[in-house]
């Protein structure tokens, strides 16, 4: 296990925080850390920050990520890794399309001439809000408070994906369903970072599979032509016992 | 071209190379794929009869030569378990069911819906060493483990495998007491810990997890070599095996096949295909036409 000091923390929405630490180690955009707080636990997180100065964005969901967002400024933070297989960076403009925290994954591809669809429950939980320069920000929320009422789809409506080269989507897994679903006839390419419950981080506990592959080894970004492999993929998940259900 | 297939209690396996119990064999679909990817069977995660979490995360820790783990059985329960089976058994390979429970009574129940599912044979876990009431709890009971196999043998059709735990002084007394059963499994993962020194504190949550890999080899060799000496019957050799010299040394203290579970994290999915190709290779050069003919050899 590697540790860190933190040496800044930055608000990236209402609940939502960054924790930038240095770390020589190259980490490329979609793959993750194994973040550990001693004697809490171990949660998996994409970088937001890549280079040598690095961010993870976290938001309280349960016990780990909720102490995590409580570390001060000279705190130490443990991990391993990075693991997972990175994005393709692919030249031309990007379509960088994220919901929830999901936008933290794609932070660092966002460039001067991207269109970024940012999607969120309510306005202050936008992630990085104002805090990036791109050709286009299109907001959504769920409650109408900022943007566009309803979801990232709505939003495609509004834009032609095809004066893109690429797409980046991270965010919930039906978000994401709905999203392929919507650009898969599109030329095009669509690369999407997945997310299910992990484990181990190294592809040997069978938490995160997904249709027999495993998110944390195989993916968690995953291209256009693979979607259709990953037969669970908005159909079924497991929980972390194993069992199985429906998502629909 | 020697054959690499083997037969061992009755199923014919068409590599000697099993996926292990307890690494990518919680959900149908990923059996389903190791299976087409080229393992010769599959041994499920251990099923229980009731749905567990497990434990919370860190579950493993990646070590230069192995892994520490303490994953804690986590498993939706036998009733659920069918559906992912279902999926598994659509390679058409062998699938063997690994069942946990701490009684014969509970072992019975796991062991006939197995059977109900299309196993070709069940798994006991008697060696799991991380989970307080199962595995090498019960495994370290011989009285228990005779009346659990026991009871087994007269109610199951398929066969039954004792996996057994070398976290004992006599792997031999345990053997003895299991001795009913169709194979032995050897070994489970050894007992270990690890503590990170920065942190100062245990890096399992459950603080003690057992080690797999690389490291526990000669373990397991030794334990196989033990049994084979003692027992006249099947077993599976399980512990650090990563290629085929690994294989063929396990056959020679005595396996009629092996099974392969940590080797997935340092190769991925493919080091059955590698191991496979290596040991027909290996075969050809040392002039063994089929598995069999090496089982033992060095006793």
């Amino acid at each position: 296990m590697r540790h860190s000091e933190i040496i800044e923390i930055k608000a990236a929405s209402r609940s939502s925080v960054t924790l930038f630490f240095e770390d020589d180690t190259d980490i490329l955009p979609g793959q993750f850390l194994m973040i550990w707080a001693p004697g809490v636990g171990e949660i998996p997180i994409s970088l937001s920050h890549t280079g040598k100065r690095k961010g993870i964005t976290i938001k309280p969901y349960g016990k780990t990520s909720s102490f995590l967002c409580s570390l001060k400024k000279g705190d130490r933070i443990y991990f391993r890794g990075p693991y997972g297989r990175p994005f393709s960076v692919e030249s031309g403009r990007r379509l960088i399309i994220g919901g929830g925290t999901g936008l933290a994954s794609l932070y660092s591809l966002i460039d001067s001439e991207s269109t970024v669809i940012s999607s969120a429950r309510t306005a202050d939980e936008l992630l990085f809000r104002n805090n990036f320069k791109c050709k286009r920000n299109i907001e959504v929320t769920d409650d109408g408070s900022a943007g566009i009422k309803g979801f990232p789809v709505d939003a495609l409506r509004s834009i032609n994906p095809d004066s893109h080269a690429v797409a980046y989507i991270c965010g919930p897994e039906m978000m994401m369903y709905s999203v392929y679903n919507y650009l898969k006839d599109f030329n095009l390419e669509l690369q999407f970072s997945l997310e299910r419950m992990m484990k181990c981080g190294i592809g040997i506990c069978d938490s995160c599979s997904i249709g027999g592959f495993q998110l944390c080894r195989d993916g968690p970004t995953f291209f256009k032509d693979e979607i259709p492999l990953l037969v669970e993929f908005g159909i079924t998940r497991t929980t972390e016992s194993g069992r199985r259900y429906s998502m629909k | 071209m020697p054959d690499i297939s083997v037969t061992v209690a009755g199923i014919k396996f068409r590599n000697p190379l099993l996926l292990a119990s307890g690494i990518l064999d919680e959900n149908g679909y990923t059996i389903k794929r190791i299976l087409d990817e080229g393992a010769g069977g599959a041994v499920t995660k251990s099923i229980g009869t009731d749905e567990r979490s497990g434990y919370f995360p860190p579950v493993v820790v990646p070590l230069d030569d192995g892994l520490l783990n303490a994953v804690g059985l986590p498993n939706p329960g036998i009733k659920e378990f069918g559906s992912e089976m279902k999926i598994a058994l659509e390679a058409g390979k062998p699938v063997i069911g690994s069942v946990f429970a701490s009684n014969s009574e509970d072992f019975l129940n796991l062991c006939s819906a197995m059977e109900s599912y299309g196993a070709y044979a069940v798994e006991l876990n008697l060696s799991c060493p991380h989970v307080k009431g199962f595995g090498s709890e019960v495994g370290s009971d011989p009285d228990l483990v005779e009346e659990i196999i026991h009871s087994l043998k007269s109610k199951i059709r398929i066969p039954v495998f004792a996996k057994l735990s070398p976290n004992v002084t006599d792997i031999n007394q345990i053997a003895e007491a299991a001795s009913e059963c169709d194979a032995f499994v050897l070994i489970n993962t050894v007992r270990g810990m690890s503590i990170d020194i920065t942190a100062r504190k245990p890096v399992l949550s459950n603080r003690v997890g057992g080690l797999s890999g690389r490291a526990v080899k000669p373990v397991g060799i030794r334990a196989v070599w033990d049994v084979f000496e003692n027992f006249d019957k099947p077993i599976f050799g399980v512990g650090g095996i990563e290629n085929a010299q690994d294989v063929v040394e396990y056959f020679m203290a005595g396996a009629s096949a092996v099974q392969i579970g940590t080797a997935i994290h340092s190769q991925g999915r493919g080091v059955f295909r590698k191991i496979e190709s290596e040991l027909a290779d290996f075969m050809e050069a040392e002039g063994f036409n089929s598995m069999v003919e090496m089982r033992g050899l060095a006793h």
